[in-house]
């Protein structure tokens, strides 16, 4: 009888100094909220049949004004460059879209559907 | 040479899983020479020759995934708790999703975050905003604002300022290291206690400090900000720990000069919080001079700061008291008006603000007035490019000294914060 009760009050100091170290050490585990909300996601919409060459074809380099009308107009005229020795088959136009980098420019995209098969638009920032 | 957001997936931002490739940054301002080494060189997503990149991403058959339409694919869940861990373990947590600023916060327990929403009826799955940036709609509820109030140590009945804030997340944030303000006007200053007066622009006071901080908590979290993956400001700016959270001096108004809400059609009893984006301040560094009295310096000041067409300037009451009794400024307008006419730049200094250039030399190629009949003039013409009705006045401080602040920042229409109650 009094072997068991000295396991006993060994069990209870373990649970107590276990308690303690918890609080003392903060290995206790809590639940807090979570701050993060969850994306949706935007519906989906397919991306247009890709070229099998770009051979004979249109392709538009439209710089959107980021960062002024001359930051990176520079950059596509040397991809057209790039074109003409590399790939000298594909038909480049170099654009300047209308407005600031925010604006929409229907005329533009109206153009390229008409006249072009491909574009490439930046340099977004 | 630099990467620059590439560590941010894009494909399906606006619905379409566009191809895209990574240019080295920067880009504007550089010579010729290095846009072509860009071209010649590698994307920086992928590490591939960029053109035959470019070329691929022209010509390469459409995947399964890229030919879909329809609704987006079911979300990643963000379960409204984390899994139960230590504290210690859930700090490192927060710090590890760049939830934090770096200072400490508050853990948002359940029982925390239920006191936090006794500070306004609004049930706690209202939507305060939909963040749509960048890309997808995500539903920014009382709850998750209350989880934010709770990690900044706000008090409940700081919860009605805080939703108001909190309609502004994500802030506004940009490569050209933008930063943001907080203008908070009527009854509420004083029922929270903010300080208007010595020191207010200050770490000071409770309210000031972590209502200015919450923004910044909001806009991490539920506004998805987090460093070189949505945001790439090239210096940064320390303002964004407070975002110059301040609250208007209303009762030292001289007569005459009324509060920023009132000047935009709200009570003088309503209690709004209004906001702004902009970069820098330039203080008058001391006392007001005879010989060159504040609205002659704020003048001089705002040339370097006029890239936006307007401002905000930041003032002691002594200040205005000296510009109404010894200059006629017998109104804000009157001051607005002084430096709309009288703040002067060259054509070139202008455009020559990177920041205007992108904003505005497109519209004046585009005809648009008055920057299509800025380009017509010489580069050393002065124009005028300040407008009166983007430049505000707001008092504020102690009355201890005339100083003040010109600022480029701009102001928008205030938001109700009584709406939030």
């Amino acid at each position: 009888m009094k072997r068991i009760s000295i396991s006993a009050k060994l069990l209870l100091m373990v649970a107590v100094l276990a308690l303690i170290s918890n609080t003392l050490y903060g290995s206790e585990k809590i639940t807090v909220m979570n701050p993060a909300i969850a994306n949706p996601g935007v519906d989906r919409v397919a991306l247009t049949e890709r070229l099998k060459s770009l051979d004979g074809k249109t392709l538009y380099l439209v710089d959107i004004n980021w960062g002024g009308p001359d930051a990176a107009y520079g950059v596509f005229e040397e991809m057209k460059i790039w074109f003409n020795e590399n790939m000298p088959k594909v038909n480049v136009i170099v654009k300047r879209k209308t407005g600031s980098y925010m604006a929409d420019d229907k005329d533009l995209w109206k153009e390229i559907g008409e006249k072009g098969n491909a574009a490439v638009i930046g340099v977004s920032g | 040479m630099m990467r620059y957001a590439v560590e941010y997936n894009y494909t399906n931002v606006t619905g379409m899983p566009i191809r895209f490739i990574g240019v080295p940054f920067p880009v504007a301002g550089q010579p010729r020479e290095v846009h072509r080494r860009y071209v010649r060189g590698n994307d920086m997503l992928t590490g591939k020759p960029m053109m035959p990149a470019i070329v691929e991403h022209l010509t390469k058959p459409l995947t399964k995934d890229e030919k879909y339409s329809g609704p987006a694919p079911a979300p990643t869940p963000e379960p409204r708790f984390l899994p139960p861990d230590t504290e210690d373990n859930l700090h490192r947590l927060f710090k590890d999703k760049d939830w934090t600023d770096y200072n400490p916060i508050i853990l948002p327990t359940e029982e925390r975050v239920k006191a936090m929403l006794e500070g306004t009826s609004h049930s706690p799955d209202k939507v305060v905003k939909v963040i749509d940036w960048p890309g997808g709609k995500r539903e920014f509820t009382v709850e998750k604002v209350a989880i934010c109030a709770v990690m900044v140590g706000a008090k409940p009945e700081y919860m009605p300022l805080i939703l108001a804030v909190a309609t502004q997340v994500p802030f506004g944030n940009s490569t050209s290291s933008m930063a943001n303000m907080i203008l908070v006007n009527g009854p509420i200053r004083d029922e929270l206690g903010m300080n208007y007066k010595g020191n207010a622009m200050g770490p000071h006071n409770d309210v000031n400090s972590v209502v200015g901080r919450s923004l910044t908590i909001m806009s991490k979290t539920a506004g998805n900000i987090h460093h070189n993956v949505t945001t790439f400001s090239t210096l940064g700016s320390n303002l964004q720990y407070n975002n110059l959270c301040i609250a208007e001096n209303e009762e030292a108004l001289p007569e005459g000069w009324v509060p920023y809400h009132v000047k935009n059609n709200f009570k003088p009893n309503d209690s709004t919080a209004s906001f702004g984006t902009g970069w820098t301040y330039i203080s008058s560094v001391g006392e007001m001079q005879k010989a060159y009295p504040s609205h002659f310096l704020m003048r001089d000041y705002m040339r370097s700061l006029a890239a936006i067409g307007g401002g905000t300037v930041i003032m002691d009451p002594t200040v205005a008291e000296l510009l109404k009794a010894d200059y006629n400024m017998n109104t804000k307008d009157d001051l607005s008006k002084y430096l709309a006419d009288n703040v002067e730049k060259t054509v070139d200094s202008f455009f020559g603000n990177g920041v205007a250039a992108t904003m505005f030399l497109p519209m004046a190629r585009q005809g648009i007035p008055p920057y299509a009949d800025y380009l017509k003039l010489d580069g050393n013409t002065l124009i005028k490019p300040l407008n009166a009705r983007s430049i505000n006045i707001v008092v504020v401080g102690g009355g201890i000294q005339t100083t003040w602040f010109v600022t480029d920042f701009g102001l928008g229409r205030p938001v109700s914060i009584d709406a939030w109650r």
